[in-house]
């Protein structure tokens, strides 16, 4: 058996990202007074750091020091995370709008992939938008029904730790801190390229009334 | 005069009860189409109070008393009105006590007694309109604003509400309890009332919205982040197809890496097992036991095998040689099959001059017929010679065999 301490290290390790929802043990640990502290030179042991993101609700491991090696590794991560954002978007957004609360997917969300199921089929403007997401190579989805599309979407999402599902045999899905953690990459890129994506958004909405 | 209160009041009540799918249509609709009714119906109901015409054109609706009961009891939450007129209320309490006071001063009691329970009615509706009031705030609250579907809505409804515990904040000042406390004067009923019982509504209905008023901004605030993100999102779609061949700058490749892009590898890879610890044994066992049915899971596609020319030329033969010991005991059987005479085994043995141990021998031959087909032992006998033992009978020793033809 493993101490509580040694299973949080190695999920770090592991590369995974520790929130409330996916892994709420680790989280109440690493939150705990002093326990991140207690972590940290075994981390700093493999050049590793305990970094959170999303105000400190997520959890994850990040290099020390970054020499060659480590930039490559980085460097082909963010080409790879880049490439995926387009479809990612897409596909929150999406959720989104299926979903009649009008709610963004947040951390804990629960999505209800029949629910969902339903309005898509019923909407011919999200079928299509589902055709097109499911067809991006990050989900890669071959089916022509929009059940067996948005089921490898969902599947590719579980496998990237996007969404988790805590019953097996149920088809509902939990979003976990790595959606926050794709919220703040795009406010990121936002801030640092200077683009003012909310100003465009709201700039959009009010041509789109005038007209 | 009671008597025709209670009659009228029960015709009321009845006409609610033998109408009431008509007026929970009209509270669910907000209107009855005179069309699917009898008229006769629906002005004995107007007649009664419960419906009216707002216009001369316009249908039929519920009195809002009507409505107001049937919100209140059915804790609906579409019920959004919240009545904050607590100033006119506490006027119309305070000119209801010095009625009673006078009433008292003049000694009609009679008169005192009806101001007293007026007062009383009064005072309790002024704290069930407060308490009814918190109700209606929390229950919006705790929905999160469901009866309305866009964030934008939501927003606008939190900022109604705002507005309306703002009110309520507002008109709980006119609560003068020095004042009340001293219009009550020594009057124990009176103070009881105006004083005790108020007072309790009153700072229990200022914790609550105060609550309110916290989880509202509260409120307010997510619902603002989640305006923000739809923005965001939407935004960065709109950039993307403005720009299709936009990319973010190579942020690890700068000095210093922003955190979120500084994410490291998976470094732990499954440990391999160690079949020298003993500890361990017990689970690499089962681990083993059910592997069987793993392997015929995971066989590896056979490879196919490209065919080969056969040679078809002659193989060598092999030849298998036989035990000796058995060579000498075929031999023995056609010894006997050609002489036709019967034989002992050990006259064979001593007469061929085998080399092999006498008893091994005889054991060979015995074994030897009985190794035989059932058709062609039915040729030979085999007779054993021997003695039983002196002392424990059903011990025969063999000495000898003979074989005989039958």
């Amino acid at each position: 058996m493993m101490t509580e301490q040694g299973q949080v290290l190695s999920a770090l390790l592991e590369g995974k990202f520790i929130c409330q929802v996916s892994d709420e043990m680790s989280w109440r640990f690493l939150k705990a007074n002093g326990n991140a502290a207690q972590l940290e030179p075994h981390l700093n042991l493999l050049n590793r750091t305990l970094s959170t993101t999303a105000e400190g609700d997520v959890f994850f491991a990040s290099y020390l020091t970054i020499g060659e090696a480590e930039r490559k590794i980085l460097i082909q991560q963010f080409q790879e995370t880049t490439s995926y954002l387009v479809p990612l978007v897409e596909w929150l957004l999406l959720v989104q709008q299926a979903n009649e609360s009008d709610m963004p997917v947040t951390m804990g969300n629960a999505i209800r992939l029949n629910e969902l199921l339903t309005t898509i089929e019923d909407t011919p403007a999200y079928t299509e938008q589902l055709e097109k997401i499911s067809r991006y190579k990050i989900f890669g989805s071959a089916s022509v029904s929009a059940d067996g599309q948005l089921k490898q979407v969902f599947k590719r999402l579980c496998d990237l730790g996007y969404l988790i599902k805590p019953n097996p045999d149920k088809q509902i899905y939990l979003a976990t801190g790595r959606v926050e953690h794709l919220y703040e990459m795009i406010r990121f890129i936002d801030e640092t390229e200077a683009l003012s994506l909310a100003e465009q958004a709201d700039a959009a909405i009010q041509q789109g009334s005038l007209i | 005069m009671s008597q025709v209160l209670l009659q009228a009041g029960s015709r009321l009540l009845n006409a609610l009860g033998r109408h009431s799918d008509l007026i929970m249509q009209a509270y669910i609709n907000g209107s009855v189409s005179a069309r699917e009714y009898s008229p006769k119906v629906l002005e004995q109901l107007v007649q009664l109070g419960v419906l009216w015409r707002p216009e001369a054109q316009s249908d039929l609706r519920l009195k809002s008393a009507v409505r107001t009961l049937l919100e209140g009891s059915l804790q609906d939450e579409r019920n959004r009105n919240i009545n904050t007129n607590i100033g006119a209320a506490i006027a119309s309490l305070k000119t209801l006590t010095e009625h009673y006071k006078e009433a008292l001063q003049h000694q009609r009691y009679n008169d005192a007694t009806a101001y007293m329970s007026d007062l009383t009615e009064h005072t309790y509706q002024l704290s069930e309109t407060l308490s009814n009031s918190v109700r209606v705030m929390f229950s919006r609250i705790n929905n999160e604003f469901g009866y309305v579907s866009s964030v934008e809505a939501k927003i606008r409804e939190n900022e109604l509400a705002q507005e309306q515990v703002t009110d309520l904040l507002g008109q709980l000042e006119c609560f003068r309890f020095d004042e009340l406390s001293e219009l009550a004067g020594s009057n124990r009923e009176l103070r009881h009332l105006l004083v005790v019982s108020l007072q309790q509504r009153f700072s229990l209905a200022a914790q609550e919205l105060s609550v309110v008023q916290a989880r509202l901004l509260d409120l307010l605030g997510r619902f603002r982040e989640f305006r923000g993100r739809t923005r965001l999102l939407k935004g960065f779609l709109l950039h993307m197809e403005q720009h299709p061949d936009f990319t973010p700058g190579n942020y690890p490749n700068l000095t210093q890496v922003p955190v979120l892009f500084n994410q490291s590898r998976s470094v732990i890879k499954p440990a391999a097992s160690n079949v020298n610890n003993v500890e361990h044994e017990a689970d690499y066992h089962a681990i083993v036991g059910a592997l069987n049915y793993v392997h015929k899971q995971h066989k590896a596609p056979e490879e196919q095998v490209e065919s080969q020319e056969i040679n078809v030329t002659e193989q060598a033969s092999v030849t298998l040689e036989k035990d000796p010991l058995h060579q000498a005991v075929e031999a023995y059987f056609v010894d006997v099959i050609d002489s036709g005479q019967a034989k002992t085994a050990l006259e064979y043995y001593h007469e061929h001059e085998l080399s092999f141990d006498p008893e091994v021998w005889i054991y060979q031959v015995i074994g030897g017929y009985q190794g035989l087909d059932d058709e062609d032992k039915q040729y030979f006998a085999l007779d054993a010679q021997g003695k039983n033992d002196t002392r424990f009978t059903g011990n025969f020793y063999i000495n000898d065999v003979t074989l005989g033809l039958r």
